[in-house]
């Protein structure tokens, strides 16, 4: 049995356990730990000199006749590895950060699990269906944390992104279908449709898909992947989702789940579709642009902390999407790490501000201030979380974002000014994460807050401490992800990925 | 062991029959409680539908088609899937009208003894291979809804439906008689092998044939209410008393549908204009369908408008199964598989309201208001059976969806039908956007709006596990897709 299916298994063990009315944050913070140390072993058993998926599943899990195939397979290669240590560390995090007395506990931890359930299945799963289905059983908790959970407005956001991503995901499938379908049509019916991504791959190698079609289905699938990252103009159900929901789900979103879309770029579209991007490039170029500038400058104006966060997670995709344009090594290298790291640190600061609005009970931050003093601990975290956000070297995403400036810059194809602008924008971020940082932490209190508590004890430090470790680690040592994720890139990009 | 040639003699049909006159003597003589009669006949369907799962499809020589009764039943791999579906469905359907015993007045025992006798007309159904056991049979079913679509005959609702579904039930059964004598006319045979051989040889008997099998299409179309032979559905689905609202909607169009898979078994030797027509129809019904059930305020008469559509997304299979052998197989799974989803989710979406109504009675949607705090579990059953009829996944709909869509992408660029194909695709992608509004709309209702009345609504613990259990296999189902590969595995076209 692969260890993989290990990672599966322990949350749906964790939720049937909640259900069954076991008491529901240890058994979750149980089952997030376990998948923790499971991912690293397997990480120590992931050998990062062979190329190819390793500790593969296979299973076939639906033959239809006449229908595609439909397989059960897991595998990690240097690409999902990252992310699957991601998920789980965010995961733990994201459990042991919610409150336990929160309403409906077992219900919400059932969901916290869910969703990171989803998130590592789609992450795993080299079959088409499982890695669409999956993500979909990741939403759907999220959902209903934001509509039954979540803060202000929350009928609103759920409800605008249950309609964006559901028509995000329906656009994506059509693209999927089309890859499925075009297989047997390329072969002239030699083979049968499937869903098995290793078998399209290696179809649509050795047949490969005119121009036309790629363009076509690049479109479809773009357009679905985009809209589950939220790039621009596509973004709107994001800053006013991650606003309203509970950290812990912020955490696992914005975090987590939303790199599927980028790992869906890296894993199926530019693999399978690679001329689509020719023909779509400024069109790409611009949204990425759109990402950077735009989204950054309503990210300056915003006047409260988590909507302010929601804005600077859906900007830092711009530069995702920057490397995934520069489709070589080094800038695809740099989109996995930059995922790991943006994860990161984006879960240490939705925790944060979780934390501080709700031991404030405000979100606008004219309101607050001086709360250095207060809260030591929280603030030195939210420092660290907004250097690291900025790009400030030393923590892990300064070694994400500079290899995919070179990546971009090493790519003839991409125009030098649409990097430079990329750059920049950088200051853009300094500058609202930094405002944000003087005008909540710093500055003169308000006498309501003159009580307001820190984070005391170990335990409720110990998810910030485990994020900012990792971004730390991370930081000074980048090779830990680079070592493996760099071999997979170049197969990749080689044609292999097999 | 069961061997094929015992097969026709202990075809659910004729033991339903028997067991429909046995049932009905009984309580003539012995003064049966209705309920006693209710807990038969459901133990009778349960008993014929393991009964039909042990009977082989295999025979002794090889062959998997078995043909009975001077070749007019025929006993295979799709006979023995449909004839399953339809004990299935009876079986629910027999479970609702016992759950909805006792508000206002009590059924009569003949309820339950005329849902078997419809149950037998739709297994006669799925093996029919001539017109005019196909006309005997689909009137057992018809007139028998008749009487139980009017059966509440203190309500005006009722009536009213009973009398439409009379009239345009009529006017179908006209459509087909005339539809079957153009075909007997130009073929000289009423057995279903007749029509494509016909067309094959050409010439001016196909023009007068087209006619004929066009008249069939269009009687057929009334059964599963596909745009324009729709009218019928909303007022009828709305006042029927809502166990045959169920029956209506999946037995009756199933069976629909599967004579439409019967008679196009060698669709690809018939003309492609049916073809053209059948897209064209499934076009309109999802579009309509889907659209149509936006506004509506009514729950029940909003399911009937989404019928409307699922019958759309269906006859795109149908449409496929004028092809040659590989998409027509695929087609015929297709059409199974979407069958069987839309099965679980409206058989859980009606029990649960047949629940409600106990309370809240008239199935107006704004009275569903805050059902997720009066009863959690009515509210989860019934949100689950509409996402998954919306095709969300990970629910078995979208398994269900997602077959039908492949049809469609085969038919958009791999077959010739070219443009039109692209049509169905596109229509078929926007109708499950709209379908997506309309059902999540209700969610929003149950869950986030405050209930007009707190109290919890009971639920009898029998209802409650059927409940459980429906929602566990939509789940299991979505997920474990092999299972739904392994139930349609007969209905490949060789």
């Amino acid at each position: 049995m692969s260890p993989l299916l290990l990672l599966l298994i322990t949350p749906a063990v964790g939720i049937v356990l909640i259900m069954a009315k076991a008491p529901a944050k240890p058994i979750a913070a149980l089952a997030a730990a376990l998948n923790f140390f499971v991912s690293i072993l397997i990480l120590a058993m992931f050998d990062g000199s062979r190329t190819g998926y390793q500790l593969m599943f296979s299973q076939v899990w639906a033959d239809f006749a006449g229908l595609p195939t439909i397989t059960f397979a897991l595998g990690i290669d240097g690409i999902n590895a990252p992310l699957m240590f991601l998920a789980t560390s965010v995961t733990l995090a994201a459990i042991m950060v919610s409150p336990g007395d929160v309403k409906r506990s077992s219900e919400f931890f059932a969901y916290l699990l869910l969703m990171s359930l989803g998130a590592l299945g789609a992450f795993l799963s080299l079959d088409l269906f499982f890695f669409f289905i999956f993500h979909e059983f990741a939403l759907i908790p999220t959902f209903l944390l934001v509509g039954i959970w979540g803060g202000q407005n929350r009928q609103f956001a759920s409800m605008q992104m249950t309609l964006y991503l559901m028509l995000g995901s329906l656009v994506l499938l059509i693209g999927i279908l089309f890859l499925v379908l075009l297989v047997p049509w390329a072969t002239q019916w030699k083979v049968a449709a499937t869903f098995n991504l290793m078998d399209i791959q290696a179809h649509l190698a050795r047949y490969p898909v005119p121009l036309g079609w790629q363009s076509l289905i690049f479109g479809f699938l773009a357009l679905g992947f985009g809209t589950l990252i939220s790039v621009f103009p596509l973004h709107s159900w994001a800053p006013a989702g991650y606003a309203s929901a509970p950290p812990g789900a912020a955490m696992l979103h914005a975090g987590v789940l939303k790199k599927f879309g980028i790992y869906g770029f890296i894993r199926v579209v530019l693999p399978l579709v690679p001329e689509g991007m020719e023909y779509w490039q400024n069109l790409f170029y611009l949204m990425l642009l759109g990402n950077i500038l735009v989204i950054g400058y309503v990210a300056v104006a915003q006047r409260e902390l988590p909507l302010m966060l929601g804005f600077s997670s859906v900007m830092h995709m711009g530069y995702m999407f920057l490397g995934l344009a520069a489709f070589n090594t080094i800038g695809l290298t740099g989109v996995v790490f930059l995922m790991v790291a943006h994860g990161l640190s984006a879960a240490l600061l939705f925790g944060l501000a979780g934390e501080i609005t709700r031991r404030c009970g405000e979100t606008r931050m004219d309101e607050l201030g001086g709360l250095a003093k207060q809260m030591p601990f929280i603030a030195t975290a939210f420092i660290i979380g907004s250097l690291a956000s900025v790009g400030m070297p030393g923590l892990a995403n300064f070694a994400g974002e500079i290899m995919i400036f070179f990546g971009a810059f090493g790519q003839a194809g991409i125009p030098k000014w649409v990097t430079m602008i990329a750059i920049a924008g950088i200051i853009i971020g300094a500058i609202y994460q930094l405002r944000a940082v003087s005008r909540v932490l710093y500055g003169p209190m308000p006498e309501r807050y003159a009580h307001v508590k820190d984070l005391d004890t170990l335990v409720e430090q110990a998810p910030y401490l485990l994020l900012i470790g990792l971004l730390f680690i991370l930081g000074f040592a980048p090779g830990l992800i680079i070592s493996i994720t760099e071999p997979a890139v170049k197969s990749l990009l080689a044609g292999g990925g097999l | 062991m069961i061997s094929v040639t015992s097969m026709p003699w202990l075809a659910p049909e004729i033991l339903l029959v028997f067991i429909a006159a046995i049932l009905l003597v009984l309580e003539l003589v012995y003064r049966l409680s209705s309920r006693s009669v209710g807990y038969a006949a459901i133990a009778s369907v349960v008993g014929l539908m393991i009964l039909t799962a042990f009977i082989p499809v295999l025979g002794p020589d090889g062959g998997d088609r078995h043909f009975f009764w001077s070749n007019t039943y025929l006993w295979d791999g799709p006979a023995k899937f449909y004839k399953i579906f339809f004990l299935i469905a009876t079986a629910f359907v027999l479970w609702m009208i016992l759950e909805s015993e006792g508000e206002g007045d009590s059924h009569r025992p003949e309820f339950y003894v005329l849902t078997l006798l419809t149950s037998a007309g739709m297994c006669l159904l799925a093996s029919v291979q001539d017109f005019m056991l196909l006309f005997v049979a689909l009137e057992l079913v018809t007139i028998s809804f008749y009487i139980l679509v009017a059966y509440q005959r203190a309500s005006l609702a009722s009536l009213e439906a009973g009398v439409k579904y009379l009239i345009l039930g009529g006017v179908s059964s006209a459509f087909l008689v005339m539809g079957i004598a153009y075909v007997f006319g130009m073929t000289g045979s009423t057995h279903f092998s007749a029509v494509p051989a016909t067309f094959k040889e050409g010439g001016l008997s196909n023009v007068g044939l087209l006619f004929g099998v066009l008249f069939i299409l269009v009687g057929l179309g009334f059964k599963v209410s596909s745009v324009p032979f729709h009218f019928w559905a909303p007022d009828v689905y709305q006042g029927a008393p809502t166990p045959m609202t169920a029956f209506l909607s999946v037995g009756s169009k199933a069976a629909g549908f599967v004579l439409l898979l019967r008679i196009f078994a060698e669709g690809a030797r018939m003309p492609s204009n049916l073809q053209t027509f059948v897209e064209i129809t499934a076009i309109a019904s999802m579009l309509l369908g889907n659209l149509a059930a936006i506004p509506q305020r009514n729950l029940k008469r909003m399911l009937a408008y989404s019928s409307i559509g699922h019958s759309g997304f269906m006859l795109i299979a149908v449409a496929g199964l004028m092809f040659q052998s590989q998409m027509a197989s695929a087609s015929s799974v297709a059409l199974g598989v979407y069958l069987l989803t839309y099965l679980i989710a409206t058989m859980l979406a009606f029990l649960v309201i047949v629940v409600v109504s106990h309370k809240i009675p008239g199935e107006q949607i704004h009275t569903y208001a805050g059902l997720g705090q009066r009863s959690p579990l009515l509210a989860g059953g019934l949100a689950i059976g509409l996402v998954s009829m919306a095709g969300v996944p990970p629910l078995v709909g979208f398994i269900g969806k997602l077959s039908v869509f492949v049809i469609a992408w085969n038919l958009a660029f791999t077959t010739s039908t070219g443009s039109l194909g692209v049509v169905v695709l596109a229509a078929a992608v926007f109708a499950a956007v709209a379908a997506l509004y309309y059902y999540l709309s209700l969610l929003k209702v149950m869950f986030w709006s405050e209930p007009l009345d707190r109290t919890p609504i009971p639920v009898a613990p029998g209802t409650k596990i059927m409940i459980l259990a429906l929602c566990f296999l939509s789940l299991l189902l979505g997920f474990w897709a092999g299972g739904l590969a392994w139930a349609t595995a007969g209905l490949g076209i060789k």
